[in-house]
């Protein structure tokens, strides 16, 4: 990478570090495996950036996000061929509730609890889409970039996802 | 029971993707339909709640500077490259001798800041690398017996490998390196959480120097040769620690070279 290109990557990549590191942390569900993927992911954002013009169909945003959705991917691939998958759950259950006092957490509400834990527990394809939309506000357009499936794949997985959350919002209320 | 086209056109609607025909269809149902309304409104209240519930993250310091120092290091090299050649096609077009010697004067003493610049930028993006998961070590191995021997065939050099467990510096394990131009090799030393990674090569005959301290990104790397072999040390680790790390490595080399 020339010099122009650093001043261009840090302009066009790095203001979105903070959506990378948040998808990064529901796909892994877990702040230690999201920070290795976002840097393995930016190192190789690093390396192909030239390839990236800035004209393309797709935003900066939704190129990095691409990178780190496929890094996230191939590690949770990894950490299952050397089974360790359960216990990589275990600690990315424990990881969203963790450093809680006790009395906040019987304070919480349980419809709380059961949104958030819906949303972990939501197949990864299901839990990106809900991220990348509702606390990033992707188009429908650079979603499907992102996930590498049509608009309309998006849209039936959204329907899907937030049909999900919606029940779990309705039990935690009920309860 | 609600209208499934209007259903399925909702979330596209509240998303702000719906086409204004569409859009206007939808809203001429809503007005007239209590089910679908209710559909929206239960919508929207999932939209309040994830909103409310659920935390947006903020990428950590460490990790910013991490990726900005990979990217500053992957841009330094190409950088300094092309400074050199700029003064190397300079040179020839001072007429009088003087000049020339003058202008080649100062072209070296750029190129040599310019190399150590980029031989240090070079050390750093190879830690941060080792960071990543997978990257730290070739050969695994606390045993300096296994390590020393691991080099063997793939470097033209046999590294001095020690292990300083019991003065809490336990190594960890090897591998090979590209830096400055050449495949070298690295150590892997550990403090506690931190990592330490040492990188030498054999020396030009030159004297013995330093060590001499830079910090970089949140890094310290010392630097000090010897008469056989050029040293970097770099860590996260505190600099009075690391400082520490690189006096045992230099007592270790002169006991070793006392025994030869």
């Amino acid at each position: 990478m020339e010099s122009r290109e650093l001043e261009r990557f840090e302009a066009v990549v790095l203001p979105h570090l903070d959506a990378a590191y948040t998808l990064a942390r529901y796909l892994t569900r877990n702040a230690h495996d999201a920070e290795d993927v976002v840097q393995d992911a930016c190192l190789r954002a690093i390396r192909h950036f030239e390839s990236f013009n800035g004209e393309e169909e797709t935003s900066a945003r939704a190129w990095l996000l691409a990178i780190v959705r496929n890094t996230a991917y191939s590690a949770r691939r990894r950490h299952r061929a050397e089974d360790v998958a359960t216990e990589f759950d275990e600690k990315s259950h424990s990881d969203t509730v963790a450093d809680e006092h006790p009395e906040a957490a019987l304070l919480r509400s349980a419809a709380k609890e059961s949104l958030a834990l819906a949303l972990d527990g939501l197949a990864p394809e299901y839990r990106e889409v809900i991220v990348l939309r509702e606390l990033q506000g992707l188009s429908y357009k650079e979603m499907s970039d992102v996930a590498g499936v049509p608009v309309g794949t998006v849209m039936s997985r959204l329907s899907r996802a937030r049909t999900r959350l919606r029940q779990a919002l309705r039990d935690g209320e009920g309860r | 029971m609600t209208h499934p086209v209007f259903e399925s056109e909702l979330d596209a609607y509240l998303d702000g993707e719906l086409a204004d025909d569409d859009s206007r269809e939808l809203e001429a149902h809503l007005a007239q339909c209590p089910q679908c309304v209710r559909f929206r409104d239960e919508q929207l209240e999932l939209r309040a709640a994830i909103g409310a519930q659920i935390p947006v993250f903020q990428a950590p310091d460490a990790l910013r500077k991490r990726v900005l120092m990979a990217a500053e290091s992957s841009a330094a090299r190409p950088r300094a490259a092309r400074r050199l050649s700029v003064r190397r096609w300079r040179a020839p077009l001072a007429l009088a001798a003087s000049l020339t010697f003058v202008a080649v004067g100062t072209w070296r003493l750029a190129g040599e800041g310019a190399a150590r610049e980029t031989l240090t930028s070079e050390v750093l993006g190879s830690h941060v690398r080792s960071l990543m998961p997978g990257h730290l070590t070739d050969v695994l191995s606390t045993d300096q017996h296994t390590v020393k021997p691991w080099f063997n065939g793939k470097l033209d050099y046999s590294p001095p490998v020690y292990d300083f467990g019991g003065r809490g510096y336990p190594l960890l394990g090897g591998r090979l390196d590209y830096v400055g131009g050449r495949t070298v090799a690295a150590l892997v030393y550990g403090r506690r959480q931190h990592l330490i990674n040492v990188f030498l090569w054999p020396a030009a005959h030159g004297p013995s120097g330093g060590p001499s301290t830079s910090t970089s990104q949140g890094y310290h790397l010392l630097h000090w040769t010897t008469g056989d072999y050029v040293y970097w040390a770099v860590s996260d680790l505190g600099l009075p620690e690391l400082e520490d790390f690189a006096s045992l490595l230099r007592k270790a080399d002169t006991a070793a070279n006392a025994l030869n």
